[in-house]
């Protein structure tokens, strides 16, 4: 079972980027549900974002990246 | 990202600030006499994220919002430790203490000495220190010289999360004043530049750092860097890129008062160069201390003269550019230690 | 009493400084995305801006001379620009280059103009105590110049405040003291700090003639100013003014402003400046070509600062060592 996390929409403008500010783990490495992976960032907002699995974490985006809501982040395997 | 111990402990990773509020987090919820106060410490978690999540859980009456009202609030603070509660207080930032220093030197420092040892006040005062990110001569000092200069109270100063999480815990357990210095810049903050050393592994349990216990992060034996709060991350860098020339032992001081002199010593016995980081004020100050930790018992430690990297004796500019002129930044250290290094 | 010159007057000058204000925050943040970091881009660091206390600088600035005093907080662009201060210079500083008031060393929180004594720091109240000095200054040279200490409502809860009060008031100094209540300190509300709803009735205990006043217009802040200017210039002593203002953004840029929920709304139903506009326009004093005209104006002269600004050199990185000591 794989799982997608995407950014979260932090902003009531659809289409304001953000940033992945930290990434609080590495690719590879085993996370567990509700496990913090990393803090996101839109419009001065910010924001923890869970692993919803078990599993072990893909990073898709490099940190301080500029991503929009939605974008696909990371990855659970 | 960086390479620290993290493999071996197997813990998450947080931020600096994150595992400051975390070890407020567990105190309180293990000793319903520990509460907090300060300047926007409830729903905005704290300026500087150092109270993050506190408000949501333990509610307005255990994180106090308080008035602009330093004096007020931190001898409000000393009252109550005094009468048996803990308070973790806040000063905004260390450069206000100039509107309530009596409070803490003439009082919480000395209430237990003047009362021939009958009175506590275990306190914490945290405060965030520190620049590099143009706020100014009244928003960037450290200034913990100044606080460790005055008898009474303890003073640490964490370089990285797993610190930071293990000497509040120290300190709200500590029945003693300890003054708290976070630096702005390891605290990991996503709206300011952070060294990827302000991210690290944290355990999810209760543990302490022994506070006057300075750590070695990077053993060496060439030349002995002592510093303390960011300037350890630079010297970390440092250390790490001079691997293969110079083999630079890093100590962590992690508290100024009590100063872990020992440490000081044994590591300049053994490689006989000094360099001191600090970006304190130079003149007056913890480096001099340093200095005379070495001196007082054996001068003849010394191959070379001592090497200060320091902020120096002028307020702090605005302009970016005048600002990094006077910091002690990874290119000076490098300086220094080359300079040690040949004598 | 106000005349129909001086209301354009006044809304002229608050466009001006509402356009300085808006310029600045679009640069600053210009260059600070995607990652959000505060110590970069041309104006790095802290970044407090004023719009919609527009009327208290313009109101009170009316009343002042160039030889007065006035001492401001970490929010001081409107004050600065409404007493006279370059904006060319100031906007130099803002941007940290060799030619602003500082030649980079001060930034937005200690703007200094000694020719118009002007001059704010970043510690809340602790201009109050400075104003009083510069009191006692033009008391003691016996001129009738006035000093007028700008501070917010959070600062009324601070030591500095009453300290100065009771000074100005026990020496019967010729200084105002101006209270900005904008409703917040950073995310404290007034109403969780303050304990009375009149900061004004805090005169009574120093002896000292106060007024409130309501509804963040810049004339009757203007009429107020001018009782409390003309009395401490006859040598009548000092005066409490505490005015009713809205900070229409955040107390820094970047601030996300979530604890101020559906306040934030209202607040910007509050903006003094299309509120007070209208007013004129029904009064036949302003119209959609001199509103045009105003703004186009006001837009010339902050580009025209902020290029200054650009073009000018940074400090030399030596120059971080002068100016300890005279």
């Amino acid at each position: 079972m794989s799982q997608t996390i995407v950014f979260p929409a932090l902003s009531k403008d659809e289409s304001a980027e953000g940033v992945l500010a930290t990434w609080f783990v590495r690719t590879g490495e085993s996370v567990r549900a509700g496990q913090v992976i990393a803090e996101v960032m839109v419009d001065k907002v910010s924001m923890d974002v869970e692993a919803p699995i078990d599993g072990t974490v893909t990073c898709l985006v490099e940190e301080e990246a500029a991503v929009g809501q939605g974008a696909e982040i990371a990855r659970i395997d | 990202m960086t390479a620290t111990a993290d493999v071996e402990t197997g813990a998450r990773r947080v931020t600096t600030a994150k595992a400051i509020s975390e070890a407020i987090a567990q105190e309180m919820r293990s000793n319903p006499d520990v509460f907090v106060m300060g300047e926007d410490v409830g729903t905005y978690g704290g300026i500087f994220g150092s109270t993050g999540g506190l408000f949501e859980e333990f509610g307005s009456q255990r994180i106090i919002d308080t008035p602009i009202s330093e004096t007020g609030f931190i001898g409000a603070g000393i009252g109550a430790a005094v009468e048996g509660l803990r308070p973790v207080v806040e000063l905004m930032f260390v450069d206000f203490f100039g509107v309530c220093f009596d409070q803490i030197y003439n009082h919480m420092a000395k209430i237990h000495y003047e009362s021939g040892g009958n009175v506590k006040v275990p306190m914490v005062l945290m405060m965030a220190v520190g620049g590099g990110y143009s706020d100014g001569a009244q928003h960037s000092q450290c200034l913990w010289a100044s606080f460790a200069h005055m008898p009474g109270m303890k003073v640490v100063a964490p370089s990285n999360p797993h610190d930071a999480k293990g000497l509040m815990i120290s300190a709200i357990r500590d029945d003693n004043p300890v003054i708290f210095m976070f630096h702005k810049g390891v605290m990991g903050l996503p709206w300011m530049a952070k060294n990827p050393r302000s991210i690290g592994p944290v355990p999810e349990e209760e543990y302490t750092v022994p506070i006057g216990k300075a750590a070695i992060p990077h053993p060496g034996t060439d030349v002995t860097v002592v510093s303390i709060s960011m300037s350890v991350q630079h010297c970390l860098d440092v250390a790490e890129k001079l691997e293969g020339t110079t083999s630079v032992e890093v100590i962590d001081l992690r508290s100024i008062v009590p100063l872990d002199r020992d440490a000081i010593l044994q590591s300049v016995a053994k490689t006989g160069r000094l360099v001191i980081v600090d970006e304190d004020y130079k003149s007056f100050g913890l480096s001099g201390e340093i200095v005379a930790t070495i001196t007082d018992k054996d001068p003849s430690l010394l191959k070379v003269p001592v090497q200060r990297v320091c902020y120096p004796d002028v307020p702090i500019p605005y302009a970016r550019v005048l600002e990094y002129e006077a910091l002690p930044t990874r290119d000076k250290i490098e300086a220094a230690i080359a300079a040690a290094m040949a004598g | 009493m106000v005349d129909n010159d001086m209301r354009v007057d006044f809304y002229k000058e608050m466009v001006r400084i509402r356009t300085y204000e808006s310029a600045l925050q679009r640069d600053y943040h210009a260059d600070k995305a995607p990652a959000w970091d505060i110590g970069a881009g041309l104006i790095p660091g802290e970044m407090h801006l004023a719009a919609g206390q527009e009327p208290v600088a313009v109101g009170l600035c009316a009343n002042l001379e160039q030889g007065d005093a006035i001492t401001g907080p970490h929010r001081p662009h409107h004050l600065a620009l409404a007493k006279g201060v370059d904006m060319k210079a100031m906007t130099a500083e803002i941007f940290g280059r060799d030619t602003g008031l500082s030649h980079g060393k001060g930034g937005h929180m200690h703007l200094f103009d000694p020719s118009q004594h002007f001059s704010c720091s970043g510690i809340i109240a602790e201009g109050m105590p400075v104003a009083v000095g510069q009191a006692l200054a033009f008391s003691r040279k016996g001129t009738d110049n006035v000093a007028v200490a700008v501070a917010g409502e959070g600062a009324a809860n601070q030591g500095a405040f009453h300290e100065a009060l009771n000074l100005a008031s026990m020496w019967k100094l010729p200084v105002i003291f101006i209270i900005e209540d904008n409703d917040w300190a950073i995310s404290v509300s007034r109403e969780l700090a303050t304990p009375i709803k009149d900061g004004s009735l805090r005169a009574a205990a120093y002896g000292m003639p106060s007024a409130r006043i309501e509804g963040n217009d810049v004339e009757a802040i203007f009429d107020a100013c001018k009782v409390a200017v003309e009395r401490a210039r006859a040598g009548g002593g000092p005066t409490l003014l505490e005015i009713h203002t809205v900070r229409l953004w955040g107390h820094f840029e970047g601030d996300a402003q979530a604890y101020r929920g559906d306040e934030l709304a209202e607040a910007a139903e509050n903006d003094p400046i299309p509120i007070y506009e209208r007013r004129l326009v029904s009064a036949g004093l302003l119209d959609d070509d001199s509103i045009a005209r105003i703004k186009a104006e006001a837009e010339e002269e902050v580009e025209a600062a902020i290029a200054f600004a650009k073009a000018s050199p940074e400090p030399k990185p030596s120059d971080a060592y002068l100016h300890v000591f005279a």
